[in-house]
């Protein structure tokens, strides 16, 4: 694959970033794979300015696959990924650059992902934990109430994932994440199986906390409520594709326009009446 | 009941239980996870002994732990003595025979172990060998029990390849079925056959402490949520 096969960076609607300002995410991605037996192609480049960042799309649209990405776990064919300016990948080797790839293990990405992987043979606590081996006992035990804390899962500490709901396991799949002090956080639809109001409530605790720090997030979803609650800058996407970036209310009105566009492009469903000629030039 | 053969070939048993776990969890681990070409080659290897007669292996060995070969005659100067006809040698032909019993269950529990824990587990900050060790290990109770029990079992009842590079050096590298073996052409029934009930009841009680632990490990439907 050529270099030239790299897009072009997605023209944002938003002001441009002061030139001082680094994103703490650029990227530039190009990776074909076979996805529910079908080939898929993740194409796009762009950069993320804001501490709060959706990407917005519907299902089968790659938004994971880009997490994935992000975080390591997918090793892409042509790719350049930067945190802070700072390049964890890069698979180009042009202009004197070299290539580089930080594994997955040492870019200290969390990541949420849709299914929580709450490991089986470890309790709650222990799940938390596994990310503070090492750390004092007494260190310890005070951080992982802190982080269920968040989650509102203090009360479940000593129980085991065989024993938690859908909801419960995403909890503890958030704080178990949260454990491993990470510099970006990635959430896949995090919050599916919560109810609406503790959605709400761990939604608000999470973005508090990563605020607190510093760390930017950057949350996947196709539930339009959470663009806007969690989101200060949306990207859109759409089959591998960034199809506009801007914040929630311009990109959802640029979206809007070019479904309405779209729909003007539609050939109507009956033909309209025609009239007949004047009785004058009809044949006899 | 001959009770040196008996603690030789328990002894003998345990010894090779003990390495192949050692090198087996690596091996195994390597075959489950990888995408090297040589895969198929390093399978088929692990594989040769189920189907190869064991008198083959035995004689491959013993020509090449003997003093004709480089490799037996630096091991003989290390060692003192040659490995073959030596309780060394049996351990050495035990492993090799015995390889497959254990790699196979757990290349199976180690690939059979939800792809989506080693990620979250990677994105916590976990390497390969911690991820096997905190991880794949534990999710994999179940087949480290399966690949125990079974090396344990098959190496006690190993005959060909124990008599081709052991012999039976009473005390040294007469194990249990080779006991058995000289009893029945000593026509000494009432032993042989004490002898053989012995190993059977060994093996039946390995196989059915495995069955009833890997029952009991299993999660029961009520626990399931």
């Amino acid at each position: 694959m050529s270099e030239a096969s790299i897009p072009d960076e997605v023209l944002s609607d938003s002001p441009p970033p002061a030139a001082s300002l680094t994103p703490w995410l650029t990227i530039h991605l190009e990776h074909r794979f076979q996805s529910n037996g079908a080939g898929f192609h993740l194409h796009l480049a762009f950069s993320a300015y804001a501490q709060r960042t959706v990407v917005f799309g519907p299902s089968g649209s790659g938004k994971s696959s880009l997490l994935r990405a992000i975080a390591g776990l997918i090793k892409p064919d042509v790719a350049t990924i930067q945190f802070h300016g700072t390049t964890v990948c890069n698979t180009i080797e042009v202009g004197g650059q070299q290539r580089i790839y930080i594994p997955a293990e040492k870019r200290r990405v969390g990541l949420v992902m849709q299914s929580p992987a709450v490991f089986p043979h470890l309790t709650v606590s222990g799940n938390v934990a596994f990310a503070l081996h090492g750390q004092d006992r007494s260190a310890q035990k005070q951080k992982i109430s802190q982080l269920l804390e968040i989650v509102e899962a203090e009360s479940l500490a000593a129980r085991w994932p065989r024993e938690l709901s859908g909801g419960q396991l995403q909890r503890i799949a958030i704080a178990r994440t949260l454990a491993a002090e990470p510099t970006i956080l990635l959430l896949d639809e995090p919050f599916a199986a919560l109810d609406a109001p503790s959605r709400q409530r761990i939604s608000n605790n999470l973005h508090q906390w990563a605020r607190e720090r510093g760390i930017p997030v950057l949350t996947v979803t196709h539930n339009l409520e959470e663009v806007f609650a969690a989101g200060d800058e949306v990207l859109t996407m759409e089959e591998g594709r960034v199809m506009a970036q801007g914040t929630p209310e311009r990109v959802l009105s640029m979206q809007r326009d070019r479904l309405l566009h779209a729909l003007h492009a539609i050939p109507a469903p009956f033909p309209e009446k025609t009239s007949l000629p004047p009785e004058s030039d009809r044949a006899v | 009941m001959d009770t040196v053969a008996l603690l030789l070939t328990l002894r003998l048993a345990l010894v090779t239980t003990g390495i192949l776990l050692v090198l087996a969890v690596p091996l195994a681990y390597w075959l489950a996870f990888t995408g090297s070409r040589a895969k198929v080659l390093v399978q088929a290897v692990c594989a040769l002994p189920i189907v190869l007669p064991p008198t083959v292996l035995g004689f491959y060995l013993l020509v090449a732990l003997g003093p004709r070969t480089a490799f037996g005659r630096i091991l003989t100067h290390f060692l003192g003595h040659p490995l073959a006809f030596s309780f060394a040698g049996l351990v050495v032909g035990s492993v090799i025979y015995s390889l497959p019993f254990a790699v196979q269950p757990l290349t199976a529990g180690f690939a059979a172990v939800d792809r989506s824990m080693l990620d979250a587990a990677t994105t916590l900050g976990s390497g390969r060998w911690d991820r096997m060790r905190r991880v794949v290990l534990p999710l994999s109770r179940g087949s480290l029990l399966t690949a125990s029990v079974l090396s344990f079992a098959h190496t006690i009842g190993e005959f060909g390849v124990v008599l081709m590079i052991g012999g039976n050096l009473p005390g040294a590298t007469r194990t249990l079925s080779i006991a058995l073996y000289d009893q029945v052409q000593d026509f000494q029934y009432a032993q042989a056959n004490r002898t053989a009930l012995f190993l059977l009841a060994i093996c039946l009680v390995a196989l059915m402490l495995l069955y009833s632990l890997r029952t009991e490990s299993r999660p029961r439907s009520a626990d399931l949520v």
